[in-house]
């Protein structure tokens, strides 16, 4: 039989008629719809068993607690630990999205030498090198940690010399140090106790010390009332976030702290109203005030609202010698409210010292902004978990990033009580990443290890009988078994505080009137954030939004 | 039972930091914006806006206003426009559900809010590559082309559902349901809870004489409130929210 | 005329055996789990009788799903006998700390939210409910995946027609709500989408 055109076009009539009856246009239908929700490019959801993990977050010298949803093993969400009792159970803003750090575009994966790949044992052969060549410095910017005591060792046994990077926090407490020769990590602000905080720029509300600390004080104590119980006065010329909720805000032209310290100090003194001792400062009445911009009249009344409610504590914005003395004259150095030695005075565990010829090589941890200039032209091997760009960094060595590696978290630099804290990693270390102190280890196998440091300090605190482990409820040490039962609660995320400091274990004593030194000061939220990137969800905050401005040589 | 689940705000403890904002944009995976986006073309969830209070010098002061999708309960706006149903309101929870998979994009509902909380996806999400895996896995990812809104953190509810419901309880423990936003707070300025219930911190809250909702006299009856001390910051209720890129005063 | 009925009619015939029988088959592609496990055996020989032996809940309620090879671990640290699916648990995932990729049924859409704690506990349902006997099935059910969706047939359900099935076959939004219609259980949207 011949099949003809016409054949085939009823035959597919029949075709098309039969296919209506059957499934296939409907199920294709649907199925095709479904095929368009499942691109490859679409990005699928983690599927896995969900577990919730605490650990300490790493990212800067305050050690927030985080408990971290952890899916299929990756991090997946961030969050503050209640009644931590260093971090109160909050964290700074981009902590939120920091579980995703570690896969943002300028992580560092590989070890590079002057833009091009190299390999770990590169790096090793030329710091062995250099360290027999002549002295090494370490800049460490997380200082008192496990870590650190490594670097001791090494610098100690190969001839160099050890620089810690103090944050401006800690760069406030250097007149008090050198006052008193208590070092600066064993200083403190003791804020819980004091009524009046006279705030000389210090971006109190937005980005000073351990977030969660002031701000919750704060917000008990003053939001909002107009007699509170904690009184801020914020002293500056910008208007910054903490300047707008402050009790009273006062302008002053920028700079001008200093007169401004010496012209309230010339007040109390002038009208009696401190019991302490001090200099005089040298600069007159007047001259201060047409420093600050503020007149003779404002300046007095200032200060007698400020001593209305004592204890009263000065707060530099950075390293000022002049509102350090204004705090002596207010007596709140070594008492309650005040300035305050949260560690019993033991010798510095590194002593810092300054080099005494010109280093071979520099070792920058991983801790240190990237915005830190070494000065130097010795070679310098950088540690660093994402590129922040430009930097004059001849080794770029991928160190580990968020929850990445076990480490420790001592106290933080503004905490008025010494605390100690372990933040086990969450996740493993990409195999490629070495932390700076794994390095020196391959360098030199005699130096010991993190983990053994963190065992020993364990085994300090509980001979010490002192303060109690902060886990799920605070268990005096005196009542804790053994040092290793301290381990395993801080490597579940508990914290170990110690006891309140004694009054009067610190004293400074001041012969004449600070000079000042003017230094930049760092007034931008994101200066302290020490990651030398953003999460890239921080756009949420000054692109996709008018909440805050973009912060300077940061990107998302 | 049913619940009517709201927030309290406290404008006088928000300082402005914007860990709500962080937050939410991580728990609910919102993806990062390319860099053409603006105020306007921005996914912010929860919004924090900044306001002056007009004046110099000493006097000057400034508020902090979170805004998120303001649950609104009576003729909810953007639930009456919805061509698709893709909006509408829980019975059970009183939370309004925009399930953006039903959406087709008109946004008509953006229109709608008189809150401006509604957010268009104008580009496909996209991590950078390996970032998938932080991803929260209890909320869905969206497409561009959809509208999507703060859900009060429904992943979060559905967890403590499923955590009762193993406990053999038929009611969730509020301690378990914690919006992304009240978790972060680091002032503990927003204070959430089941208005319906007397005794709840939130529902208590909201009876203060303090407390205000924006834009009240549309009534919507938003189930976010807010309270301040401050009498200007009272009397910035009833005036509209804007997000153009040159908004300083609202 | 004639010609063109019966052209016709052979056209339709020829359309409808594709459309009814080649196109199912075509439209799934077959899969074999990565080793034969029977769920007879472990009922019978292990006295693993009920399923939440394996198939447990966490502390939150969250549902193991597969169990993951800890569970096997268990008992299977090393082999108990000698059949090949054992030997390939052991040797290639368990020594090797691999989980094994199993093909999972009833695997939804990522937007969907299904609690198996709401639906066990609170709702009262049982597994075979919605799984069917499998707990009792001596063989490894074949894995079939429509090529398009990429979802497992199990969702549609075996019958391409939807008609005179199984209750327990299929999951599609349709089944759950038909269900939920029955038992007058009204949720929202987001009480199931996520």
């Amino acid at each position: 039989m011949k099949v003809s055109r016409r054949d085939l076009l009823i035959g597919s009539a029949g075709v098309t008629a039969g296919i209506i009856f059957t499934p296939v246009p409907w199920k294709l239908l649907g199925d095709v719809s479904i095929w368009t929700q499942n691109f490859s490019w679409i990005p699928q959801l983690p599927r896995g068993p969900v577990e919730v993990k605490q650990s300490a977050c790493t990212l800067c010298a305050n050690g927030c607690g985080v408990r971290v949803r952890m899916a299929a093993g990756c991090p997946v969400g961030v969050a503050g630990v209640s009644g931590h009792p260093v971090s109160k159970g909050t964290l700074c803003p981009l902590t939120f999205a920091a579980h995703q750090l570690n896969w943002h575009p300028r992580r560092l994966r590989e070890v590079r030498h002057r833009g091009r790949p190299a390999s770990w044992s590169d790096a090793q052969a030329a710091f062995a090198k250099a360290c027999g060549e002549g002295q090494v410095a370490i800049f460490d910017a997380q200082p008192e940690r496990a870590a650190s005591s490594v670097f001791a060792a090494f610098i100690q046994k190969h001839n160099g010399c050890y620089r810690p990077v103090l944050g401006p926090e800690s760069q406030a407490l250097a007149p008090y140090a050198s006052w008193s020769g208590v070092p600066v990590n064993a200083l403190g602000y003791d804020l819980e106790n004091t009524r009046t905080i006279v705030s000389f720029g210090a971006p109190l509300l937005d980005g000073w010390g351990t977030p969660g600390r002031f701000t919750r004080l704060w917000s008990d104590r003053a939001a909002g009332a107009s007699d509170p119980q904690l009184r801020l006065i914020q002293m500056e010329s910008s208007f910054s976030r903490t300047a707008a909720l402050a009790w009273r805000r006062v302008a002053v032209r920028e700079g001008s702290d200093a007169a401004l310290a010496a012209g309230v100090a010339r007040v109390l003194l002038e009208e009696g109203l401190v019991a302490a001792q001090a200099p005089m400062p040298v600069l007159p009445l007047a001259e201060a005030a047409a420093q600050t911009g503020l007149s003779v009249e404002e300046i007095r009344s200032l200060v007698r609202t400020m001593v209305e409610k004592r204890p009263v504590l000065a707060i530099a914005a950075e390293e000022s010698p002049s509102v350090a003395a204004l705090n002596v004259l207010l007596g709140a150095v070594g008492t309650p409210g005040g300035i305050v030695a949260k560690k019993n005075h033991v010798p510095a565990r590194v002593p810092a010292e300054a080099p005494k010829t010109s280093p071979r090589a520099v070792l920058i941890d991983a801790s240190v902004p990237w915005e830190f200039d070494p000065q130097t032209d010795a070679e310098i091997f950088r540690f660093a978990a994402w590129d922040g760009g430009g930097g004059k960094a001849d080794w770029l060595l991928p160190a580990p990033g968020f929850l990445e590696y076990l480490t420790d978290v001592p106290a933080p630099p503004t905490s008025g009580v010494d605390t100690y804290a372990i933040a086990v990693n969450l996740a493993a270390s990409p195999p490629e990443i070495k932390s700076a102190a794994q390095f020196l280890q391959k360098i030199d196998s005699s130096m010991p290890e993190v983990d053994q440091l963190i065992r020993a300090h364990c085994e300090e605190i509980f001979h010490s009988h002192q303060g109690a482990v902060y886990g799920e409820q605070p268990l005096p040490v005196s009542t804790i078994e053994s040092a290793q039962k301290i381990e395993e609660q801080l490597r579940k995320g508990a914290v170990w505080v110690g006891n309140p400091s004694r009054p009067g274990n610190l004293r400074c004593v001041l012969k004449d009137w600070p000079a000042e030194r003017t230094l930049p000061r760092p007034t931008n939220w994101a200066a302290a954030w020490p990651v030398p990137v953003l999460p890239p969800i921080a756009t949420k905050l000054y692109q996709e939004s008018n909440l805050r401005e973009a912060p300077a040589g940061r990107q998302a | 039972m049913s619940a009517r689940y709201g927030m309290v705000i406290d404008l006088d403890r928000c300082t402005g930091c914007g860990a709500c904002m962080v937050a939410c944009a991580a728990e609910n995976n919102v993806p990062p914006a390319p860099p053409s986006a603006t105020p306007r073309t921005g996914l912010t969830p929860m919004l924090v806006h900044k306001v002056s209070n007009g004046l110099e010098g000493s006097a000057q002061r400034e508020v902090f206003i979170p805004v998120t999708c303001m649950q609104c309960e009576r003729e909810t706006p953007c639930v009456g426009v919805c061509p698709q149903q893709a909006v509408e309101v829980d019975k059970a929870t009183g939370i309004v559900m925009q399930i953006p998979q039903r959406c087709l994009g008109c946004r008509y509902c953006m229109t709608a809010c008189p809150y401006h909380a509604r957010y268009f996806n104008w580009w496909d999400p996209k991590w950078p590559e390996g970032m998938e895996k932080t991803l929260n896995p209890g909320v869905s990812t969206r497409m561009r082309g959809v509208v999507e809104k703060c859900n009060l953190c429904h992943a979060r509810l559905h967890g403590a559902m499923e955590k009762a419901a193993a406990a053999g309880k038929k009611e969730i423990d509020p301690t378990d349901y914690v919006p992304a936003c009240v978790e972060a707070c680091p002032t503990g300025a927003i204070v959430f809870g089941n208005l319906a219930d007397r005794n709840d911190p939130a529902s208590r809250a909201a009876d203060s004489p303090d407390a205000f909702r924006l834009l009240a006299r549309l009534g919507t009856e938003p189930k976010i409130h807010y309270k301040s001390r401050q009498a200007w910051v009272r009397a910035l209720a009833e005036r509209g929210t804007s997000r153009s890129s040159e908004a300083k005063h609202v | 005329m004639r010609r063109t009925i019966l052209v016709f009619a052979f056209g339709f015939v020829v359309a409808l055996i594709a459309g009814w029988v080649a196109f199912p088959r075509a439209l799934y592609s077959r899969h074999a789990q990565p080793l034969n496990f029977f769920h007879k055996t472990h009922g019978e020989k292990s006295g693993l009788a009920s399923c939440d032996s394996c198939h447990t809940f966490g502390n939150n309620g969250e549902f193991s799903g597969i169990p993951r090879s800890e569970v096997c671990v268990g008992c299977h640290a090393d082999k108990l006998g000698s059949s090949k699916a054992e030997a390939i648990l052991v040797d290639t995932y368990i020594k090797a700390g691999q989980e094994p990729p199993w093909l999972v049924y009833s695997q939804q859409p990522a937007n969907v939210w299904f609690s198996h704690a709401v639906h066990t506990r609170r709702a009262g349902l049982n597994c075979v409910d919605c799984h069917g006997s499998y707990g009792e099935s001596d063989q490894t059910r074949l894995y079939e995946k429509n090529r398009i969706s990429g979802y497992s047939r199990d969702i549609w359900g075996h019958s391409i027609s939807r008609l005179r099935r199984a209750p327990h076959d299929g999951m599609k939004m349709n089944d759950c709500e038909s269900c939920h219609r029955r038992r007058h259980v009204e949720v929202g949207c987001l009480g199931c989408h996520q």
